[in-house]
């Protein structure tokens, strides 16, 4: 009592650390009771804790005895599973050396002990309070979504994404997709069968041209589509965070790399529903929509891939990994 | 509904400043209380001696007023032995004059003196003698004089000589 009393007192400090493919996004929000004092995004150059990234957080660290520090999971051993008890749970995936914890008593979300020890041990310096699972960040992203439609939801973080299903709020099916992971598959691929996979690229080239016609016909739907979501969230968003976004479309004008991997993030949702499709494990039904949440800021090739070659409704939406990560923690402290 | 693997780590407002803030009022706290009995102390230990010092002025002011009391009372005694001694010398020189006074033919066998006279008891060989010799200068002494003979054994005259002094001189003497 006397705890929270004083709690309310101080000032509030998340700090929330997004490990990227080559960098780390730092979140700061400083609040006082309900209202956001402030908020910051800083980038830096290391995939781990480097000495300027720790002056930085020492400095909000210092601030206030109530700071925490949450951490959003990149264990590539992580996902999700449609139940929550732990009999049911060897069926579909080993879950011995992971640590799981049940989501609305429906399905339940895991990770790899031994990586949420490597993430304590890499930021040890500074502390870790929480520790998020992308597909929790998920559900909450999409929350009015989940509860009322059969759909699949994806969100795309800049090296991974979170792949799931849902039917009004049951979870069908998830994965959690690597993309270095699954390029070097490829690249093996392509040692071994490089005839056959120069023929693939180019009938994959052909129908990309086709793609790119239509492209400005679908962004249009597009709009139209997402009039009915949150547009002006997004908007606002898009306002707030204009150094993430500025980040972004920086990636996307390097060159071609933002293209091969929209392309990339595409061939792994295919290789997903289909193998949501065929293993009898899962209760598989018919997707129409998709749901995708944008951590990364990708460009409408995606969205175009996903309407052309599967026939999706596609609906996207843009998310702020840090602010998501941050008002979980929130949501989290107010649980305890 | 938990939504974080990990539980965060407790928080205390107890930092290392704030310790360190409390450590140091803390000390300032206790170094003033310690004065504050120290001071309680000194005043109790003050009150005590004080008490004590004038419970002795007390047996002191006592013993000053015993003192002074033996004191008058060795002056009076002083007095009274000066007195006694200056009486004593007075009357040594009167018996002294008292036997200067008697003449050598005339022999006492008795002298009484008492406070307000003499009754010396002789042998006289005559009345005459008596009379000139010894009559005179007593009667020049004391105020009455009253003189009784009658014979002895020998012939000579047994005499009895009351002498008194003057009541009135007596008492402004005294």
């Amino acid at each position: 009592m006397i705890n929270k009393f004083l709690e309310s007192l101080y000032t509030k400090v998340f700090i929330n650390i997004i490990v990227e493919n080559l960098q780390t996004l730092v979140y700061v929000e400083v609040c006082s009771g309900e209202n956001v004092v402030e908020n910051l995004h800083k980038k830096f150059d290391t995939t781990t804790i480097n000495s300027k990234m720790y002056e930085f957080v020492r400095v909000y660290l210092k601030e206030s005895p109530f700071c925490y520090i949450s951490v959003l999971d990149k264990s590539p051993l992580q996902g999700a599973i449609p139940t929550c008890t732990a009999s049911e749970m060897n069926s579909y995936c080993d879950i011995t050396s992971s640590k799981y914890l049940c989501f609305s008593k429906e399905w339940s979300f895991y990770t790899s002990e031994y990586d949420l020890e490597a993430i304590k041990h890499d930021y040890r310096s500074i502390g870790v309070d929480f520790i998020f699972s992308p597909f929790v960040i998920m559900a909450e992203f999409f929350k009015d979504k989940i509860n009322s439609t059969l759909s699949m939801f994806v969100l795309i973080e800049d090296n991974y994404i979170a792949f799931s299903v849902f039917d009004n709020s049951e979870l069908l099916y998830a994965e959690y997709l690597d993309m270095e992971h699954h390029k070097d598959d490829e690249d093996l691929l392509m040692d071994s069968q490089l005839e056959e996979e120069e023929l693939l690229l180019d009938i994959e080239g052909i129908d990309l041209e086709e793609v790119d016609l239509e492209d400005d016909i679908g962004s249009l739907d597009d709009f139209a589509n997402i009039e009915d979501l949150d547009n002006s969230e997004d908007i606002d968003e898009f306002s707030e965070e204009q150094e993430v976004e500025e980040s972004a479309h920086q990636d996307v004008d390097i060159g071609t790399d933002g293209f091969n991997e929209d392309y990339q993030r595409f061939s792994l949702i295919q290789s997903s529903l289909s193998n949501f499709y065929k293993n009898p494990i899962y209760k598989s039904q018919f997707i129409e929509s998709v749901y995708v949440a944008d951590g990364v800021g990708v460009s409408s090739d995606l969205k175009g891939y996903l309407e052309e070659e599967m026939f999706l409704s596609v609906y996207v939406r843009k998310i702020d990994l840090g602010v998501s990560v941050c008002d979980m923690a929130k949501a989290e402290l107010n649980e305890i | 509904m938990r939504y974080s693997y990990i539980k965060p780590r407790t928080k205390t407002l107890f930092t290392k400043d704030i310790q360190l803030l409390f450590a140091f009022f803390g000390v300032t706290i206790f170094m003033l209380f310690s004065t504050y009995a120290f001071l309680l102390f000194r005043d109790y230990r003050f009150n005590q001696d004080r008490a004590e010092i004038n419970m002795k002025k007390e047996e002191l002011r006592i013993h000053i007023s015993k003192m002074n009391k033996q004191i008058s009372s060795i002056e009076q005694q002083s007095m009274l032995s000066e007195k006694v001694f200056t009486k004593n010398s007075v009357l040594k020189e009167s018996i002294n004059n008292l036997f200067d006074l008697v003449p050598g033919r005339i022999t006492l066998s008795e002298a009484k003196i008492m406070e307000n006279g003499l009754i010396l008891y002789g042998i006289t060989p005559n009345k005459d003698v008596y009379n000139f010799m010894l009559q005179a200068p007593l009667r020049s002494i004391f105020y009455k004089t009253y003189s009784s003979f009658y014979p002895a054994k020998n012939g000579w005259l047994r005499f009895v000589s009351t002498n008194y002094m003057n009541e009135e001189e007596l008492g402004s003497e005294d």
